[in-house]
């Protein structure tokens, strides 16, 4: 019992950093505007769909093809900026409306997917295909090593980014005050599209981490964005690490939820968790962010 | 002033309603007397026409958000299949016991819920929703999971039955011309001043003694009632209950009629639905160009249209009057 | 008789304290002011009395019970109402609405009579004739349908007011009734506030414009970095040292 609640923790680990990616990608467009785009799901779930197509109808390698996954969503992430959430936001529409428009965004992606590719859950190969390694009794495949690896590399780069690039740091300005920013010359609005280029390449790399593990299909994009927000929200909807973190334990307890109480409590474990954290600590396990 | 005069009132003072109103009401006489396979359609308009006046009230009165309001038809809808189909209860009972049990999970719920705000209440609303969906979904022995419930029996007391398309059109038309009636009542009310009052600045309305925290649960249990209503209503109409009939479908379907009629105007609601309703060709059969097109007309009326119809008609009038 | 009674009243945001120990008695009849230099903590008291917010320390009592820390509706249910420094009307209603709104504490009904007509009837008849009749005592009968956000900054003001006393308080607060009034604006303000002194209500009201308060009120509080430094009546006030500190000759500048 005990190896099979370490070996969940394990797996609860590995997909709470999938989620944590996801909810960096929340953490960027909400710091950079205030808008909770529920579209970030689909990023997600195309990250594994293009890679696949790369791979099986072009013959792409493996890394080529996931490279120019994550480079196409990126675009369409400041695609779906431009033609939904500009027009809106030059608007000033309130945020439950632009919250509904990235909702109906995230139905119509996923119903072109389904158009174009039809309803069959697809996956990916492993990115190392060798059997998994042993570490005090319990298994940790590689591709554990890969999305940790990854994982940790991100919040790296974007620590670095926010902390020293221009660039990044004309994000933070834009995110404390858009007027103050624009006033010192800041392009606000490239600062958006910036936001949500940034936002989709990070879910199509959780996507194409994560597919390998489980199987991408039209419809799981819903399931991974309020996985992706409830990790946002866990961590306190600022820093990229607070993401991680609240990634992490909804990975976990997740996992822990289906060993104890059995895998159709999946969702709703996920769910409760959700509620419990806007009922009781909205500003999640670090804090709201500065 | 009665609700038939306040809509009347309402349709008064912006010119294109009293046209737009005869027009619906043509229409349904029209397809009433041919029949044929527009009845279902209708069938479908007037449940939403009773599920998205309730949600009006709740959002667009009392302006408060909710993606959740699925989550009572659901608890409503199942309850009322499960007892009537699977244990042979009447539907009366049944769907009394299923309006109970969703007001109840409303009350539960409305509490720690509703002391949120914004994108927080969206997102707890959302997750309601979503829990009852999994539900459905997952506790098979009693829903049946995908698969769903059918052999719903009729709406009836007894042994009489409404059975005919007709007969239906006409039970379903008369609870959405209920619906209305009393969304229209509660509006021109002390309680619902309390609600737009609460839309306009909560403040302010505290200042005047307006409980705030009160009144938003009232709302919210009253958009609940209609949605749960709608709910058991749907499925002895068509006999047939699964979880995607209520499941994000079924919010964006709401939000599209809400935003198409005009969100927090009376006429509204019950308008947005029955457009969004005709729109397509078919409606029982879950097309595969149905949501990607109620996702880009939602997208392209939230960023061109957000008045909905009613704020087309209101560009005629130089000074609007009494806010509705 | 003393109305509001404010009892060593403190509140505290962390280490700033913006309210610091303010014990002051407001007799009921007349226009008492709060005056004080920008940031004296005047709107904090303002919401320590009318539940917006709860007091760190001390005690508020109205007409003789204790309200410290009452929600603002049970306040205002007693007969304590305020209207806000930035005017807060309901923007999407009309003028006649927003005043309806405020018979709420004065009129019974929920959902039995909302659905049913009979009983509304009788209810809805009494708000509109009282409604009408306050609307056309302040002077804005004839925009009784006008939206509440398109009238000119005046109205909207004179509205937030007509609003608060279709309420019936004892005890009416104002916060910077004559902010952004022009002149002619604020004698009416000033006839308005007497007329509802004459109606027996009591005022209350915080306000930076000296020559408006000089004119219209019986006694001044003065505040200054969260506490009170004079009480008085306007000419007392007037010479005292620390208030003339305070204010560094504005007082003399509002008589010149």
């Amino acid at each position: 019992m005990l190896e099979l609640v370490a070996q969940s923790i394990v797996s609860g680990i590995a997909i709470g950093c999938v989620y944590g990616l996801i909810g960096i990608g929340f953490c960027v467009i909400y710091n950079a505007s205030g808008i909770v785009n529920f579209a970030q799901g689909a990023f997600v779930m195309l990250g594994g769909m293009v890679t696949y197509v790369g791979l099986t109808r072009y013959g792409l390698p493996l890394p080529l093809a996931a490279l120019m996954s994550i480079v196409i969503v990126a675009a369409l992430g400041v695609v779906i900026e431009r033609i939904v959430i500009r027009p809106l936001w030059n608007r000033n529409s309130t945020a439950f409306v632009m919250i509904l428009a990235t909702l109906a965004a995230q139905i119509v992606i996923e119903r072109l997917t389904l158009l174009a590719i039809g309803d069959q859950p697809r996956t990916l190969p492993m990115f190392t295909d060798v059997p998994p390694l042993r570490i005090a009794g319990l298994a940790f495949s590689y591709q554990f090593f890969w999305i940790v690896g990854c994982s940790a590399l991100v919040i790296a780069g974007l620590a670095w980014f926010f902390a020293a690039t221009k660039t990044g740091k004309a994000m933070r300005a834009c995110a404390i005050n858009a007027d103050a920013a624009a006033l010192q010359g800041i392009p606000v609005s490239r600062m958006l599209a910036l936001s949500f280029a940034l936002s989709a390449a990070l879910g199509a790399l959780a996507g194409v981490l994560v597919t390998p593990t489980q199987y991408t299909a039209f419809n799981v994009g819903v399931p991974f964005a309020i996985s992706g927000f409830i990790a946002a929200i866990v961590g306190g909807f600022g820093r990229p690490l607070g993401a991680l973190v609240g990634g992490v334990l909804l990975g976990v307890g997740q996992s822990l939820a289906v060993v104890f109480l059995g895998a159709a409590f999946k969702n709703v474990a996920a769910l409760s968790i959700l509620l419990l954290f806007l009922f009781v600590r909205p500003t999640g396990v670090l804090g709201a962010a500065k | 002033m009665t609700s038939l005069a306040t809509i009347w009132a309402e349709a008064r003072r912006n010119p294109v309603m009293p046209a737009v109103w005869t027009l619906a009401a043509g229409l349904v006489a029209y397809v009433f007397v041919t029949g044929g396979y527009l009845i279902a359609v209708l069938h479908f308009a007037a449940i939403y026409v009773v599920f998205v006046t309730g949600l009006n009230i709740f959002m667009g009165y009392a302006g408060q958000v909710s993606f959740g309001h699925n989550a009572f038809a659901a608890i409503s809808g199942y309850t009322s299949a499960v007892l009537t189909a699977n244990h042979g209860w009447e539907p009366l009972p049944a769907a009394g016991l299923g309006l109970l049990g969703a007001l109840t999970c409303a009350l539960i719920v409305g509490y720690p819920t509703l002391r949120l705000r914004g994108h927080y209440l969206a997102m707890a609303t959302l997750a309601i929703g979503l829990i009852v969906y999994e539900v459905a979904v997952q506790w098979q022995a009693v829903t049946q999971g995908y698969m769903g419930i059918s052999g719903i029996p009729p709406l009836g007391i007894g042994r009489f039955t409404v059975t005919s398309d007709r007969a239906i059109l006409v039970l379903l038309m008369a609870f959405a011309l209920i619906g209305v009636l009393a969304a229209a009542g509660i509006r021109r009310s002390r309680l619902g001043r309390a609600f737009v009052a609460i839309a306009g600045s909560e403040d302010a309305a505290r200042a005047l003694g307006i409980d705030v925290a009160r009144y938003k649960l009232i709302a919210f249990l009253i958009s609940a009632f209609y949605a749960a209503v709608a709910g058991s209503l749907f499925v002895h109409a068509v006999g047939f209950v699964s979880p995607e009939v209520y499941g994000l479908h079924m919010v964006v379907l709401a939000f599209t009629m809400l935003y198409v009629g005009g969100i927090g105007t009376i006429a509204g609601a019950a308008l947005g639905a029955l457009v969004v309703a005709l729109l397509p060709e078919t409606v029982r059969r879950f097309s595969e160009y149905q949501d990607l097109a109620y996702g880009a007309l939602l997208i392209l009326i939230l960023i061109y249209a957000p008045g909905g119809l009613a704020s087309l008609s209101r560009l005629w009038s130089a000074r609007r009057k009494e806010g509705a | 008789m003393t109305l509001l009674r404010l009892d060593a009243v403190t509140r505290r945001f962390g280490g700033l304290v913006a309210v610091d120990n303010v014990s002051l008695d407001i007799a009921a009849q007349g226009v008492t002011a709060i005056i004080g230099p920008n940031g004296a903590g005047k709107t904090t008291l303002f919401n320590c009395i009318s539940g917006f917010t709860a007091p760190s320390a001390g005690r508020v009592e109205f007409a003789g019970a204790d309200i410290t820390g009452l929600a603002a509706e049970e306040i205002a249910r007693r007969g304590l109402v305020r209207t806000f420094q930035l005017v807060q009307l309901f923007e999407h209603l009309s003028v006649l609405e927003n005043v309806k709104v405020g018979r709420h504490l004065h009129t019974k009904g929920g959902l039995g009579s909302a659905l049913l007509p009979h009983r509304a009837h009788t209810i809805e008849a009494s708000v509109e004739t009282f409604a009408r009749d306050l609307l056309r005592k302040v002077g804005l009968d004839a925009q009784a349908d006008t939206l509440a956000g398109v009238l000119p900054y005046g109205q909207k003001r004179l509205l937030e007011i007509a609003r608060a006393l279709a309420a019936e308080p004892k005890l009416l607060m104002l916060d910077e009734p004559a902010a952004g009034l022009n002149r002619g604006e604020t004698t009416r303000l000033a006839d308005l506030i007497r007329q509802i002194v004459a109606l027996g209500v009591t005022v209350l009201l915080i306000e930076h414009d000296m020559s408006f308060v000089m004119n219209i009120a019986d006694r001044l509080a003065v505040l200054d970095f969260g506490r009170l430094i004079a009480a008085g009546t306007p000419a007392e006030v007037q010479k005292n040292p620390d208030v003339i500190a305070a204010y560094l000759g504005t007082m003399e500048a509002a008589h010149a």
